[in-house]
């Protein structure tokens, strides 16, 4: 079918190689020819076709049928109520001060776990990058937190920041800070809520994204930093007006990638409530994120239809923020674009 | 243009023919599975914690040659949230899940998708249940029941007996009973006691108000789901915040390891103690033998937990299911289990039978258990539980663990508590 509405086609742009042959020989294709012909035109979409129908299955799919659900009055202890709901959950959702309160908090964590968390980085990757002792062993030792899973580490955290017996209270208490007699309780405001909870991500986060800097880092020719260095500028300045620039599309990949982290944050949140099963991210949701809210109205409050409503209210915050940290950061660090 | 619709046209075939391939290789595999041809079948049973099943599973499964059972424990909370998704999903729910009663509201209103037991015969067992048990899985026009009732808590308060014996307080049990008929001499004695020791009396706010809240006529929620926050819950939390503001209280949260440690470290004196809460110190605290002793509970009878058996309708195998749930509710066996984990039947007939009436715990100081909790839990009034109840009680608990934490003012706590219950009552 296909071989004889192609063979009156007009040469195409890209070089076809079955086509070398002059017509008359078109009858004769062979079995190899034609193999051929199908290695070269449907071999590459076969190819690629896993990751999109995976793609279709696990992530179109459950994306629209979201949005249907969250027009939808979809609650699992009330069947009775009319199908659709219309724009209802959403006019809802912007009335909800649980929601802006979560996503108050998401921001306020997202800003204290990655600004730090990717300036730290680039540090730790500029210091991996001279000539030090066991180079693999610090190179390795960084990505050990990224290793670590999750959960184990969450708890680990849990513990040491906990208000009695906490080991981040006994080393502030060393400092003078707190102390046995006044302790800090990290989950009663949400300051010292978000400070714990940032703490958790940036330890995590710091060495993969400092690895991701180095292999950038190390692409970068040496000669530019000598003529940098004969031009008299320091460790400091080479830094910025070198090094930054010249791996800026590796920032700007983890920007993008450290802001839907940021935004999706649930495990450490989660688990640092001593009453995880609430899901409400403290008694009076100090440290509740969106990812979480989310939990808690499709789970516990058996609402899918809101909390359908709010993912997409998610998905929407994550695009125009990754949007918004493109734009700066191409900026600060000079963009060519 | 033609070459770009032929170029569409050939991606959409070949991405049409892989979805082929993969439906066709996934179609059959979730038609597998427990139903073979030679008439063997596999029970899955999901619950928490200990249900003293591993035995009973032994011996139906030497009775019954063709039946295997999986026994599946898992947490409380994720099993049943488990439950709820895989109702939603219409797919892969166990063919027997163990429900509480907390849950129990929740699961009613979606009685379409569990097996109506009265379907099964059920009925006849409604005279032999505690009447309230029988009726909390009951749906509300009363023609489905989703679950027969497997043990009730009942309620009553643990204490450590050389702790009050320290403060200079009576240790004996009789005694120790007397001392606190009501809720307002409950207190009175938890004030001497840490005015004496400077420790704390109760473990958490939180589980003062939920045994005070179940002794009330209304709870949260009236039986028209109207909430109800100056009746029941006005009063359980009052005496709440009294103890919580006169320091009377660790502060701790139930099941978390703090709370664990304080069984062992003395952290609190006293405790309410629903049957199986027994087994729960025993094994968390074991080393605090022969020191607990267990009294009455201020202000009367009252119940916390208690567990269902019932029979998701996506099952394959609902009659076998059904054969086994009949097996595992008979009085034999329901004793069996309290012998083994102390979880109390809901059958009262079973109550005079001696090998529960006569049961004495060595654990906490020879108690006579089988004496204690079945009065308990035959002397009670049940309380509606409305559809809300879940969430208004982790709402209002909020609140009291805010007032512990110090970030709210006891005297602002309460217009607090209704703005917070409020809320869960739309959500």
């Amino acid at each position: 079918m296909s071989s004889t509405r192609a063979a009156p086609a007009p040469p195409s742009r890209r070089p076809a190689p079955e086509r070398g042959r002059s017509g008359a020989d078109e009858r004769r294709l062979t079995w190899r020819n034609r193999l051929y012909r199908f290695d070269m035109r449907y071999m590459p979409y076969l190819m690629i076709a896993p990751f999109f129908l995976l793609f279709l299955v696990f992530g179109l799919f459950p994306l629209l049928f979201n949005a249907v659900v969250s027009l939808r009055n979809y609650r699992l202890d009330d069947p009775t109520l009319p199908y659709w709901a219309g724009v209802e959950n959403f006019s809802r959702l912007v009335a909800d001060e649980d929601f802006w309160n979560a996503l108050y908090n998401t921001f306020g964590i997202f800003l204290l776990s990655t600004v730090p968390q990717l300036l730290l980085a680039l540090l730790v990757a500029s210091l991996l990058n001279r000539q030090l002792r066991a180079q693999t062993w610090w190179r390795v030792g960084v990505l050990l937190p990224y290793v670590t899973p999750i959960v184990a580490s969450t708890m680990v955290f849990s513990v040491f920041f906990s208000r009695d017996f906490g080991m981040a209270n006994w080393v502030l208490g060393l400092f003078g800070i707190g102390g046995a007699d006044d302790p800090i309780d990290w989950r009663a405001d949400k300051m010292h809520a978000w400070i714990a909870i940032a703490t958790m991500v940036n330890w995590k986060w710091i060495g993969y994204n400092a690895l991701l800097y180095l292999a950038a880092m190390q692409s970068i020719p040496r000669d530019v930093y000598e003529a940098a260095a004969i031009d008299g500028a320091g460790q400091w300045k080479q830094l910025w007006r070198i090094t930054v620039p010249m791996i800026q599309p590796v920032v700007l990949f983890t920007v993008i990638l450290s802001t839907i982290g940021g935004l999706q944050l649930f495990t450490e949140p989660m688990l640092f409530d001593p009453n995880a099963q609430a899901a409400t991210g403290g008694p009076n949701g100090e440290w509740q994120t969106i990812a979480q809210l989310i939990y808690k109205v499709g789970w516990k409050d058996l609402n899918l239809g809101y909390a359908a409503a709010m993912s997409w209210a998610l998905f929407l915050i994550i695009l125009v923020v990754a949007g918004l940290n493109y734009v700066l950061t191409n900026r600060l660090s000079g963009g060519r674009k | 243009m033609k070459r770009s619709w032929t170029h569409w046209a050939r991606t959409a075939a070949v991405g049409a023919v892989s979805l082929v391939m993969i439906a066709a290789c996934s179609g059959r595999s979730t038609t597998g599975g427990s139903d073979a041809a030679d008439g063997q079948v596999t029970l899955k049973i999901n619950f928490w914690g200990d249900f003293g099943l591993q035995d009973l599973k032994t011996k139906y499964e030497a009775e019954h040659k063709n039946v295997k059972i999986q026994l599946n424990s898992g947490e409380y909370n994720a099993q049943h949230e488990d439950l709820q998704k895989k109702l939603v999903a219409g797919n892969g729910a166990p063919d027997i899940a163990a429900i509480d009663e907390g849950f129990m509201v929740q699961f009613r209103s979606q009685s379409d998708k569990f097996v109506n037991l009265l379907d099964k015969g059920a009925g006849s067992y409604e005279s032999k249940y505690l009447p309230w048990k029988w009726k909390q899985s009951l749906s509300a026009d009363g023609k489905t029941q989703i679950g027969l009732g497997t043990d009730v808590g009942g309620l009553a308060m643990c204490y450590r007996t050389d702790l009050f014996k320290a403060a200079g307080l009576p240790t004996e049990r009789d005694q120790v009973s007397a001392l606190w008929p009501t809720w307002d001499k409950f207190l009175e004695v938890g004030q001497q006691y840490t005015g004496k020791t400077k420790k704390k009396f109760i473990d958490a706010g939180t589980n003062l108000f939920n045994p005070i809240l179940g002794q009330q006529q209304v709870g949260f929620y009236d039986d028209q789901e109207k909430l109800q926050m100056q009746q029941g819950p006005k009063v359980a939390f009052d005496y709440t915040v009294k103890a919580v503001d006169e320091g009377l209280s660790a502060n701790l949260i139930s099941f978390q390891a703090d709370w664990d440690k304080g069984f062992t470290s003395g952290a609190f004196a006293v405790l309410a103690c629903p049957a199986w809460m027994l087994g729960h110190i025993k094994d968390t605290a074991p080393g605090t033998q022969g020191k607990w002793d267990i009294a009455a509970v201020p202000g009367g009878g009252g119940n916390w937990g208690g567990s269902f058996l019932t029979i998701p309708k996506q099952g394959k195998n609902v009659d076998e299911a059904y054969k086994l749930l009949e097996w595992l509710v008979a009085p034999e066996q329901q004793i069996e289990i309290f012998k083994k984990v102390g979880n109390l039947p809901s059958q009262p007939a079973l109550y005079a039978d001696p090998a529960i009436a006569d049961f004495k715990n060595p654990f906490f100081n020879n108690a006579p258990v089988g004496q204690i909790f079945p009065k308990m839990a035959q002397g009670l009034t049940p309380q509606y539980l409305g559809k809300k109840n879940g969430p208004t009680r982790v709402a209002v608990e909020n609140v009291i663990r805010r007032v512990e934490n110090k970030s709210l003012k006891p005297d602002a706590a309460w217009n607090e508590a209704v703005k917070e219950a409020d809320k869960a009552a739309k959500s």
